[in-house]
Order: C-alpha cells, then structure tokens, then sequence
C-alpha cells in the first residue's frame, strides 16, 4: 500500500482587510447561526420532550393534573403488572417470529425478481405495491374482513372441503399470526434493498464458482450470501427495531383492545392504553425508557455480532 | 475555540432548560379552582365545539350549529367530531395542553373524569342566570349533567337507554315466537333457550352477553345491586359477578349465545353487528339504535323486522338505566356567553331539535321530544317508537348509577377482557372474577 502525501495548497495573501472581531470567531457564529434551526429541532423536538418524559416517568402524571414526583414506583409496578409482561411476550414473539421470515420471504422474492423474465419491471412493481400501503388502517381494517369467521380465507378454504375453521383474528391461538401475516406482505422495502444487492455481487465470482462445479444452491449459500450480509445486517437491524415498534396493525384489527383477550397486546399498544385511555402517563412513559433501553442494548448486541457474521468485499 | 465551546455549552443547557420548564409548564394541567361564569355577556366572536358520531350525526349537529350561527351573525364557529372512543381520547389530550374546545360534547359515564381534575366549568351561575334555560327539563333528567360533587357540568340534550332488540322474523320461525312485552330474566333464558333450538345453523339467539358491561347494569340494577358504591369503587360482590358471566357462560356452552370468537370479531356499531346482518336473533343495543340496525337488516338477503324490547325487570324492579349525553364549557374557555347561548340554542331551540331528530337519544326538552312524536312529526315510525319506548321507561322511574372517575379508562375493558378469559376457557371463572375486582378497584375512585 503506498501512502500519497497531498501537498498544502498555498493561498493567496488576501488583498480584503480583515475586520476587527471577524475572521474564525465570526465564522464560528455564522456557523453555529446556520445550525440553530437543525439544533432548535432537535432540542424541541426531540431531546426535550425525551428528557420530559423521562422526568414523567418518576411521577403520576394522568395529564389533566399536574405530575406528582412517585419515584420508582412505576418501574415496580411494571414488574408486578401482569399485562405488561404479556405485552412482552406477545412483544418477543413477535419479533422473534416475523424478523427472520420477513427477510427469507424478501430475500426469495428478489432472487425471484433477479431473474430473467418477461415483464419483469411490472411483477417489480406489483411485489412492491403493497409496501405503499404498508401495514396501514385501510389494509388492516380489510384484514379483519379477510380473517374473519365468513372471510375470504375460510371461504377459499371451504372449497377444499375445510370447513368450521372459526374467526382468525377472534381467535387467541390465531390473531398474532394474523398479524404477522398483515405485516409479513408490505415486504417490499426489505426485498428492494435485497434485489439491489442482488444486482451488485460480481458475475466473474459466481462464473468462477460454476466452473469449480459449484451447484445452485452452493453457490447461492456461500457467494451470493456472504456478498449480501451488510445488506442483511441492515435489514435485521431495522426490521428488529420496527418489530419492536409495531402498533398500526394490532391497533386496528383488535379495535384498540390488544384483544381478544391480550393476544395481541403489542408493548406500544399497552403502552397508548396506558397513556391515552387509562391516563397514566408516567406509567406509559416508564414503559417507552424502558423500550428505548432495551432497543438500544440489541442494537449494541446486533453491532457486536456483526464481525462474526457480517462480510465486507473490501475485506481482506 | 474553547471559550467557544464553553458559551455554547452554557447556552445549550440554557436552551434545554428553558425548553424542560417550558414543556412542563405546557403539560401541568389545571390543578387550581376550576373557574365559575354567569355566562353572561355579548354573544359573538369565535367558539370551537367538539361532539362525538358518525356521518349522519355530525351532518345534524353541523345543521344545528348552522342555525345557531345564522341566528347570530357575529359569531364564527370551529367544529371537530370523532367516533366515540376516539373522541375521549383527544379529549385528553386537549386538556392535558389546556387547549380544549369551548363547548365539548359530555356523556355521564365519562364526566367525572374531568370533573376530577377541574377542566370543566361549573353551569349552575350560567342557569341561574338564565343565560342557559333549563326550564324544559324533567329536574331528575337534568341531574344526568351533574359530576359527583353535585354541581352541574353539562347540560344533556339527549338520553340514550340500552334495550333487548329481537329479529321477530328470526324468532317466529322457531317456538318462542315473538317476544313478550316485558319479562323477567328466567322468562328471558328460557325464551332464549327455546328459540335456539329452532334457529337455522350458524344463527344465535342471543350475543355474547358476558362481556357487555351494559347487560351487566341491568341485570345487577333489576336486582337492587348497586353498580358503584358511595366511594366510588365496585358496590357489587364478586359472587354477584359470578353469577351473572356464570349464566352467559352456560349459555354459550348450549351453543345459544354467540361464540367468544366471533363476537371478538363483531364490527363495532349498531348498523354492522351481528343483530343488523341477520346472525343473532337478539342483540343488546342502544335504544335510539333500533332505526339504523332496522335499515341494515333490510338490505340483507335474509331481511326480517327488529322490535324493540326493554331489559328484564327482577325483584328490584325496572332493569333499563339511562345514559345522559350533552354539551359542557371548558375551563379554559375564553368565551363563555358565546359557549352558553350556543349549549342554550342546541337544547331549547324547536326547529333545531326537530332537525336534529333525536339522534343522540330522546331529547330531553319536552317540547322537542312532544314535536317529534306528536301526530304531525315527520319521523320514521321506527324511530318514533324508539321514542314511546323512552317514555314508557322513564315513567317507571330507572334508577340512577353514578359513574366514578376512573370508570371510562378501565371497566369496559376490564371487564369484556376478564369475561373472555374465562369464555375462551383461558382463566376459571373464579380467577376472571378476581383479576376484574383487582385491576377496576385499583383504578377507581
């Protein structure tokens, strides 16, 4: 490797007579001037209320009354509160489950999408479409027709003689899955950043592999997958926070209930029913500090993994 | 460059700590005495007026405001609507930043709530004044508006009352027939029991009434238990409550009432239940909801006609309990004449009341209520007899529950949730009974 020394360029005494005070001190405030709208949003926006609701969740805080200081009593109570750690469990299968499915099911379609087959920019198109709606009100509330006890599921399946199946979404066995499903089909995001890594991992590579009489699948497994690791650090990552976040689909298709009976109690959907509807706001603020803990700390974890698992090319 | 950094360090924690104080202050919500007017003064300027519904009520209620607005040329209005849930819960947000509307739609179940933390105006001064004329309402139905301190916070416009809503055409294809004009709750069972029997597959007779805290106040005040206690926790035993999911839960088990997992699944709303479309032979609705359910159930491919029935009496007689709804002040209105002609115009006005047609329950003013059912009113017959109902209940006196602050966050739910724990076999009865008394006990008062 050899180390290129840039030499300084020489400036031209400038011919503008400096004023008094300006200069370095004078670009520093017009640069801390141009940063105040950044840093005002950032301050109000952000880091403000975050402290706030930090500061909230040491108090009994029903909104309409001001916050009385309580300590930790909202943190002991969580631990002793029975939905909450069903909101957690619900929460981590949750995660558990849809993360790893949402990138097998991404990553079989864009090498579905990396092919070469007619009209192919329009079953792009089409595969993405449903990202655009995304987990939204309108295509939960349609779930909640589609998973119904006379839904188009159980009617589909009546045609193949299964018939007293029951609700999907009334069902506790079943409503999580519903939402998984719900969730699972606005995949698009995740298999576009697949399909472009897809488009990036180097012919020669996987022609040199072919010549050495690697299969398919070997060469899919050990070229192409340790090409789109970075990729699918990212999308692991991102998907796993989001999970944590879910709350659009679970809201609308149990009617803000979490229901039936707490099966699809997602932690930020007991965390607004704290809030919103039973006005514990420093109970419902504990709960977001502790989510932001513990989002943080796998992400830290996700980060240390990541160099046993995560290829770059221009590794050596 | 380090003095640099110091004074921006310096104005960076000024900054967020004006931010912190500032934020705080926002948030703290009212705390003091909540404010008191007479209510008098120039009627103009601008009010902002918020109410709860669907399409067909927020057309009236806009036709409503249209009038008031016409009436005075000197006032502008800004108004708001959500479903019902929804509507709470902006509320609450609304009054957490001091910023709720000048005029909010109240109902009883909720208004301690906000009675508790004063963001309400006390309307008696505005009554005495006769800023707001109250003269057209029965004292005992005007009582509705009052929070648990006895003082008057809204003044209902409208009574809604739950009645036992029967598919007649479901029920005379079977040996029950059609259902008598009062009963008892063995009468009731029995009736029910029977009509199962004849009803096709994938049809019930009754809805899952366990989990309908509605079914639940009639039964407990047909036999003379008190809903909530003077202190405002649960006045009922829970061997009470026992009994009661116990009956419902025999019932599902006979296959009679609907399955817990369909009725997890039942769309909200009168008109798109499982009464409306044809799948339950008797359904538990608001009484003013007989029209709407009636229309739907028309459109269906079965059809078939609704009658309106009113809860089963018990040993302490009548089992209906009525729901008053109306308009209140904020505390932090600043236009308080305004606000209390426009709640004045919207309870008292004749043309007003008759346009908006009792959407919102029996009007409580007699002369609105008299022009809707007199023989020239222009209502629908079915609506007309939702309203021969409401007399009819009202003159065997219902009790009166009143509704503690804490009610509307925590007891519906609690109480559907811990219902079908033990109807989808997930807790005994027992436990759901225990867990209900823990989580609504601790949340009440």
């Amino acid at each position: 490797m050899t180390i290129t020394t840039v030499p300084e360029p020489v400036l031209a005494p400038s011919t503008t007579p400096r004023r008094r005070g300006g200069g370095r001190r004078g670009q520093g405030w017009a640069a801390f001037f141009f940063l105040i709208p950044w840093g005002a949003g950032i301050v109000l926006l952000t880091v403000g209320p975050m402290l706030y609701s930090l500061y909230l969740s040491f108090t009994s805080y029903d909104l309409l009354s001001a916050p009385e200081w309580v300590g930790l009593a909202n943190y002991e109570l969580m631990l002793a509160d029975p939905r909450f750690w069903k909101s957690v469990r619900v929460t981590l299968v949750y995660v558990v489950v849809f993360v790893p499915l949402l990138q097998v099911v991404s990553m079989l379609v864009a090498l579905l999408l990396n092919s070469r087959l007619r009209f192919l920019t329009g079953y792009r198109a089409l595969f993405y479409l449903p990202s655009l709606m995304g987990a939204s009100v309108a295509v939960a509330a349609l779930w909640r027709q589609v998973f119904g006890a006379e839904g188009l599921v159980n009617a589909v399946l009546g045609v193949f003689g299964v018939e007293g199946v029951g609700s999907w979404v009334g069902d506790p066995n079943r409503a999580l899955g519903t939402i998984i499903g719900l969730n699972l089909w606005a995949f698009g995001s995740t298999m576009i950043i697949y399909l472009a890594g897809l488009r990036q991992v180097p012919r020669e590579l996987l022609e040199a592999a072919e010549v050495d009489g690697a299969s398919r699948l070997r060469r899919f497994f050990s070229v192409t997958l340790p090409l789109m690791t970075p990729l699918a650090f990212f999308n692991v990552l991102m998907g796993t926070i989001n999970a944590f976040q879910s709350f659009t689909g679970a809201y609308v298709v149990s009617g803000g209930t979490g229901g039936p009976v707490d099966s699809t109690l997602f932690y930020t959907l007991y965390l607004y029913e704290r809030g919103f509807t039973q006005l514990q706001m420093g109970y419902a603020s504990a709960m977001a500090w502790i989510l932001l803990v513990v989002l943080a700390v796998v992400t830290g974890l996700f980060f240390r993994s990541s160099r046993y698992w995560v290829h770059y090319g221009d590794e050596s | 460059m380090n003095r640099f950094s110091r004074r921006t360090t310096v104005l960076g924690v000024g900054v967020l700590t004006g931010v912190l104080l500032t934020t705080s202050g926002c948030l703290n919500g009212g705390g003091g005495a909540a404010q008191v007017s007479d209510g008098q003064g120039e009627v103009g300027g601008n009010i902002q007026i918020a109410w709860w519904g669907g399409e067909s009520r927020n057309a009236k209620t806009n036709a409503v405001v249209e009038m008031f607005t016409e009436a005075n040329p000197g006032v502008t209005t800004e108004t708001q609507s959500a479903d019902y849930a929804q509507y709470f819960n902006r509320l609450n947000v609304q009054a957490a930043s001091q910023s709720l509307p000048c005029v909010v739609q109240m109902q009883d179940r909720q208004v301690n709530d906000y009675t508790k933390r004063q963001t309400l105006m006390p309307l008696d001064e505005m009554v005495a004044s006769g800023a707001i004329d109250t003269s057209q309402i029965p004292p005992a139905v005007l009582d509705g508006g009052r929070g648990s301190d006895g003082k008057l916070y809204f003044i209902p416009y409208g009574i809604a009352w739950d009645a036992l809503v029967v598919n007649t055409t479901l029920a005379e294809e079977t040996d029950a027939g059609a259902p008598p004009e009062e009963w008892d709750w063995p009468t009731f069972v029995e009736y029910l029991r029977t009509a199962q029997k004849g009803l096709p597959e994938g049809k019930y007779a009754a809805p899952a009434g366990g989990q309908l805290q509605n079914t639940f106040y009639a039964w407990a005040v047909a036999h003379g238990i008190e809903v909530f206690n003077a202190e405002g926790k649960l006045g009922f035993t829970e061997a009470q409550l026992k009994e009661f999911w116990t009956m419902w839960l025999e019932l599902q088990e006979e296959g009679v009432s609907l399955p817990p997992d369909m009725a997890a699944e039942e769309p909200p709303g009168a008109d798109q239940g499982y009464l409306a479309t044809g799948t339950t032979m008797v359904g538990a609705l608001p009484g003013n909801a007989l029209y709407v359910a009636s229309q739907t159930l028309e459109g269906t491919d079965s059809g078939g006609e609704l009658v309106s029935r009113r809860y089963p009496d018990g040993p302490a007689g009548i089992g209906n309990i009525l729901v008053a709804s109306g308009f209140g002040i904020a505390a932090n209105c600043d236009n308080v004449p305004t606000s209390a002609a426009f709640i004045d115009f919207f309870t008292n006005d004749l043309e007003a009341g008759v346009g908006f047609a009792a959407d919102n329950g029996a009007p409580t003013n007699t002369a609105v209520l008299e022009a809707l059912t007199g023989s020239d009113s222009e209502l629908p017959e079915l609506k007309r007899a939702e309203l021969e109902q409401y007399e009819a209940i009202v003159a065997d006196n219902p009790p009166k529950v009143n509704y503690p602050p804490g009610f509307n966050a925590v007891f519906q739910q609690s109480f559907q949730r811990n219902y079908n724990e033990a109807a989808f076999g997930r807790q005994s009865v027992d436990d759901a009974v225990a867990t209900f008394f823990a989580e609504t006990n601790a949340s009440l008062g």
